[in-house]
């Protein structure tokens, strides 16, 4: 066949044109606090476990931090879903190694009216001692109880989320 | 983890090549394959960075703001911003003769979204709504079996591209009508399988049904032109 070159040419530079002007911007940008958005609130490991296992409702649980890029490109999925599925599923939203300021910003720009509980880890040690890792985001399904039905590590996609979701409600 | 959505594209990518290399061994499209790779490639690579760009506009994050999310594919993509980006994409480059290329492509395409969608295995995505059928599946650690949806729109599509390319090859058919039936066979597996899947917000049937009534016009054209 002829013509390989030329695609993988064309594909190449499509990539590294978007490469170049997503790093080149990325020095633009920036996060403003938000007046009326409460900052995360503060929590230890202890905390978090104690509301996972005394929810009455199953949890989705996601990390996030302003400063992460991916988290940004999945917090539109996340405040749909809690919107969706917020009578039936509680979502938690926990903030690590973040400033209040980032946080309210990042909060106002994708959260303001989902219904999500924000809160913080500074050290950002409580998403490994739940069994996830220090990277940014993850998604945890728990069942009601506390027990992990699913952990998804890296950006979500709404399949995986729809169908974790569907998991806690059909048990 | 985040490599299973390459592994799902490298997938799709070989099952049209399979497919324009079974055609070109046939007799069919000899003339331009290469074209057609290519075409078909790029359109599919400018397909789904328009329906990313798209599914940022709708969840109302400025794409000229934050570019780098653009790249951040897994987040979403609009199935209809980047059907029609890829389809205007291919449409330009196709410009000289776009009937002959369209249906050149008709059933290397399918073979590609059915190739596409059997990448769920790889990507962990096949499970759809619960279900009680003997073949329903359940993911590990749990007991809710559900529906392979993933599987069904592999196994529809890639009997359509079969189908189609035989037909191609042994019926000799009027100029346009592959390339409406490969419309009307992708709108319509997506149409049956749409609600079988679990969904934050819905699919979107209105653009299957759109593209399924597009289709069966295109398809009846060809036929009476003919």
């Amino acid at each position: 066949m002829t013509g390989h070159r030329g695609t993988l040419s064309v594909v190449f530079r499509i990539v590294v044109t978007t490469l170049l002007i997503a790093l080149a911007s990325t020095a633009c940008s920036s996060s403003e606090p938000v007046e009326g958005i409460d900052a995360p609130t503060p929590v230890t490991g202890l905390e978090v476990q104690d509301l996972l296992a005394g929810s009455p409702e199953p949890i989705v649980l996601n990390v996030w931090a302003s400063w992460c890029t991916p988290c940004r490109s999945e917090a539109p999925l996340i405040s749909r879903a809690a919107s969706e599925f917020g009578d039936e599923v509680a979502f938690v939203g926990l903030d690590v190694r973040d400033t209040p300021e980032g946080a309210t910003a990042f909060i106002g720009e994708f959260f303001p009216d989902a219904p999500i509980l924000h809160l913080a880890d500074s050290s950002g040690q409580i998403p490994s001692e739940l069994g996830g890792s220090r990277g940014v985001p993850l998604t945890f399904f728990y069942r009601v109880g506390g027990e992990l039905s699913y952990l998804h590590f890296g950006v979500i996609d709404e399949r995986t989320l729809a169908l974790q979701i569907d998991e806690l409600v059909n048990r | 983890m985040e490599f299973t959505l390459l592994a799902a594209a490298a997938i799709a990518g070989a099952a049209a090549y399979a497919m324009l290399w079974w055609e070109a061994k046939h007799g069919n499209a000899a003339r331009c394959t290469g074209n057609l790779w290519e075409a078909g490639v790029v359109s599919a690579v400018a397909g789904i960075f328009i329906g990313r760009i798209v599914a940022m506009l709708i969840d109302g994050v400025n794409p000229i703001a934050h570019p780098m999310d653009v790249i951040l594919v897994r987040s979403g993509v609009s199935t209809a911003g980047a059907s029609l980006g890829a389809l205007a994409v291919f449409a330009w480059l196709s410009r000289k003769e776009p009937i002959t290329m369209a249906d050149g492509i008709s059933a290397a395409a399918l073979a590609g979204l059915a190739g596409w969608h059997a990448g769920c295995l790889v990507r962990g995505t096949c499970l759809g709504t619960a279900s009680d059928l003997p073949w329903a599946m359940a993911q590990t650690g749990s007991d809710v079996t559900r529906h392979p949806v993933g599987i069904y729109a592999a196994l529809i599509l890639g009997a359509a591209a079969i189908g189609l390319a035989w037909w191609k090859a042994y019926r000799r058919p009027p100029a346009g009508a592959p390339a409406a039936l490969a419309v009307i066979a992708a709108a319509g597996t997506r149409l049956v399988v749409e609600p079988l899947q679990p969904s934050i917000s819905g699919g979107p049937v209105w653009f299957y049904a759109t593209g399924l009534v597009v289709g069966v016009t295109a398809f009846v054209w060809a036929i009476v032109r003919r």
